[in-house]
């Protein structure tokens, strides 16, 4: 009966939520829209990769907003050149998808009002307020999707379903709506900092304090669930582990070698051993970056000849193409490294082979 | 000259990215590896699926879920029903009661963020379509 008692309390946090918009001006519709972004749109839209309008720069956006916000719809969810429907992550919903396109134009709008408003405040403001309200209608027309939001979704026995559907656009009119809330929302990317905590020696290298956080304070974890509180917290495994730079911040390869951890190769025979297979694949590196080894032993410890081959890479040396833009899209290596593995910040591991000096020294010509 | 300064571009254009990624990591605390799984999980009235990597890799291989259990190494790529759970499938081929707790533990498993969109979490760096 704990889920029953869970889903009322998303009902409760939920409406809890909408309470607290006014006072924090953090809309739900919006955070979720942030969320949905941060996960599967900034990948291009944040540097602007493969031609990707970027987020929040308003001559970009401008003439693709003009075309009307259903239109922006219909490519995030089905795609248009170099975009992918949906961000290429097909489990998302179209509530989702839209979401994080109602963020990316509020984003684009914020920019812009903040731009005009340093300007003469001639004709210029009025239209720009004037797309917001039809944008904040959009979703408000298209009331039934809005209101399939998870967090409402997620509340079917609560008898409140009358004012469920109000709330939602009420809360995207407030998210667009000028005044106090447009000069919360005109610092969007990130929370404002105060006082001693604005000079911090790091300012966005997280400190060694925030890193391997326990569940009930990682964020993903409600911490108004029992159950969080029974997980272990990640240090309490992570102590007798070596340390690395990256990821869980834990040297998976050490930490197997070293027999500090036995995971099994087998569901329930502890026995079973691993086959694995030594064998280097050096794939040489155009330019200054050294080369990269490609060590089979290392992946065979954990993995299965089939999780790589064929699907990911054609068993056969430099049969592949295999590129650092790929590799950070999800593609080849990213397919875990950056995911699971270790990130890849970690440029050494993979470029280990230093170039002889010679080479080096040839492109320069 | 122009292939040096194209590569140096190149080299660039990467250190960007991974610097754009991990900033972008860092309001994320979520323990790197995390997966939501949430297809279905809200849309059912209960809180989204965490599923922690570093826990399982610790007394599993990764070929155990994904080679023989037979997990697709992508997320949201498997369609789990609770009552596949119960019958023994997919997470239920071990939470069973015997090779770890069984499903009757909701909570332990249903213990996300309402509202959580399904995927990975933790400060990856590779992201989009996993196209291979
Ligand atoms: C793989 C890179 C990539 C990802 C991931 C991606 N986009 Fe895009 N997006 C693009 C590119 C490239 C364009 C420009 C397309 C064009 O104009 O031909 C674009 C354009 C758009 C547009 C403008 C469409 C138009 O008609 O001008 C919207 C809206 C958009 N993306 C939304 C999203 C959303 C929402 C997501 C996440 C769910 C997302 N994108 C993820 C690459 C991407
Ligand atoms: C290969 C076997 C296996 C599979 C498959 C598996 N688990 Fe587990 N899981 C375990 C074991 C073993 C434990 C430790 C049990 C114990 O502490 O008694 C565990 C523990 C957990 C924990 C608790 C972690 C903690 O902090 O104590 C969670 C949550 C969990 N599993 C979720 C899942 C989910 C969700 C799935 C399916 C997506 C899944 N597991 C699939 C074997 C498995
Ligand atoms: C983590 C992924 C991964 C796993 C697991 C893996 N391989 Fe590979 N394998 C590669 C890559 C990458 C290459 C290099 C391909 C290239 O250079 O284009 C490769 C190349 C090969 C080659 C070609 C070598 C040559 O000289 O042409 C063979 C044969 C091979 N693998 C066999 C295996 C076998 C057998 C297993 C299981 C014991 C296995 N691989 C496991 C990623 C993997
Ligand atoms: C199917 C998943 C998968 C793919 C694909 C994959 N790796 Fe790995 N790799 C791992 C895992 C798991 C480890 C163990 C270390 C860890 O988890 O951080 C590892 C470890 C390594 C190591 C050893 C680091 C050390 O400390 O000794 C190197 C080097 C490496 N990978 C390079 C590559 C390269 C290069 C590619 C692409 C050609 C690649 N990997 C593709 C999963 C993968
Ligand atoms: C998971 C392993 C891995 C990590 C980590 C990694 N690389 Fe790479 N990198 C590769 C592979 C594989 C190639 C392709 C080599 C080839 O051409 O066969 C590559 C290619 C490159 C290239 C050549 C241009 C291109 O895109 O193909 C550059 C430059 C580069 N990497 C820079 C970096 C930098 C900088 C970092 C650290 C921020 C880094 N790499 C981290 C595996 C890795
Ligand atoms: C071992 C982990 C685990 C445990 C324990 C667990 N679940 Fe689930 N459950 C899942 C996974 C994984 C999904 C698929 C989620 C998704 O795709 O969104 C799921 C989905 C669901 C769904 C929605 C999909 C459907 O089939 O309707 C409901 C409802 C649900 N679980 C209820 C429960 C209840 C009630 C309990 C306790 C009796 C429970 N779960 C215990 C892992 C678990
Ligand atoms: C106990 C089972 C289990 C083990 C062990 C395990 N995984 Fe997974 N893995 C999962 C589940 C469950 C998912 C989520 C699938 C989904 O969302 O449908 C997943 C997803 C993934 C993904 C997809 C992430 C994405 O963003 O698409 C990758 C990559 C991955 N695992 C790599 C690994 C590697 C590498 C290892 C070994 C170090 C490993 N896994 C060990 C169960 C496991």
């Amino acid at each position: 009966m704990t889920p029953l008692r869970g889903s009322s309390l998303h009902g409760r946090t939920a409406a809890l939520a909408l309470a607290l918009v006014a006072a924090f001006a953090a809309p739900g519709a919006r955070a979720q829209g942030k969320a949905v972004y941060d996960q599967a749109c900034g990948v291009c839209h944040n540097a602007g990769i493969v031609g990707a309008p970027k987020l929040g720069d308003a001559k970009a956006w401008e003439p693709r907003i003009k075309q009307g916000v259903p239109a922006l719809y219909a490519v995030a969810l089905g795609g248009k050149g170099g975009m992918p429907a949906r961000g290429g992550n097909l489990n998302l919903s179209d509530t989702q998808v839209k979401s994080a396109v109602d963020y990316i134009v509020s984003q684009a709008k914020v920019r812009a009002t903040t731009a005009v408003a340093s300007a003469p405040p001639a004709a210029a403001p009025a239209p720009a307020t004037r797309t917001a309200a039809a944008v904040a209608s959009t979703p408000a027309a298209q009331s039934p999707p809005a209101s399939a939001l998870p967090t409402s979704a997620a509340q079917p026995p609560a008898a409140p379903a009358a004012t469920a559907p109000t709330d939602p656009p009420a809360s995207s009119v407030a998210k667009f709506a000028p005044g106090p809330t447009t000069v919360a929302a005109a610092v969007p990317v990130r929370a404002p900092v105060s006082g001693a905590q604005a000079n911090a020696f790091n300012r966005l290298l997280r400190p060694p304090a925030q890193r391997n956080l326990p569940p009930a304070e990682d964020g993903i974890h409600d911490p108004a669930n029992d159950g969080t509180q029974l997980l272990q917290p990640p240090l309490e495994a992570f102590g007798a582990l070596p340390r690395s730079n990256a990821g869980n911040r834990v040297d998976w390869v050490k930490a197997l070698a070293e027999t500090r951890i036995q995971p099994r190769v087998d569901r329930v025979d502890p026995k079973a051993e691993a086959v694995v297979m030594d064998l280097n694949i050096v794939r040489e590196v155009k330019g200054s970056m050294p080369d990269v080894v490609y060590p089979h032993k290392q992946h065979t410890e954990w993995l299965d000849c089939s999780n790589c081959h064929p699907a990911i890479f054609v068993p056969q040396k430099g049969a592949n193409q295999i590129s650092m833009a790929g590799i950070l899209l999800g593609e080849k290596c990213g397919v875990c490294h950056g995911k699971v593995a270790f990130p890849v910040s970690e440029c050494r591991l993979c470029h280990s082979k230093p170039k002889p000096t010679a080479a080096t020294a040839a492109p320069a010509r | 000259m122009t292939g040096a300064a194209a590569r140096w571009r190149a080299l660039v254009a990467v250190a960007a990215v991974v610097a754009v990624a991990a900033i972008d990591a860092t309001p994320a605390a979520a323990e790197y590896g995390d997966v939501v799984i949430n297809r279905r999980a809200e849309r059912g009235g209960v809180r989204p699926v965490v599923f922690p990597h570093w826990f399982h890799r610790i007394r599993f291989r990764c070929k155990v879920c994904h080679s023989e259990l037979g997990f697709r190494m992508r997320a949201g790529a498997n369609d789990v029903l609770m009552a596949d759970v119960i019958d023994g499938k997919f997470c239920g081929m071990c939470h069973n009661g015997q090779t770890a707790w069984g499903a009757e533990q909701c909570d332990l498993c249903h213990s996300g963020k309402p509202g959580t969109p399904p995927g990975i979490q933790g400060g990856n760096e590779t992201r989009g379509p996993g196209r291979w």
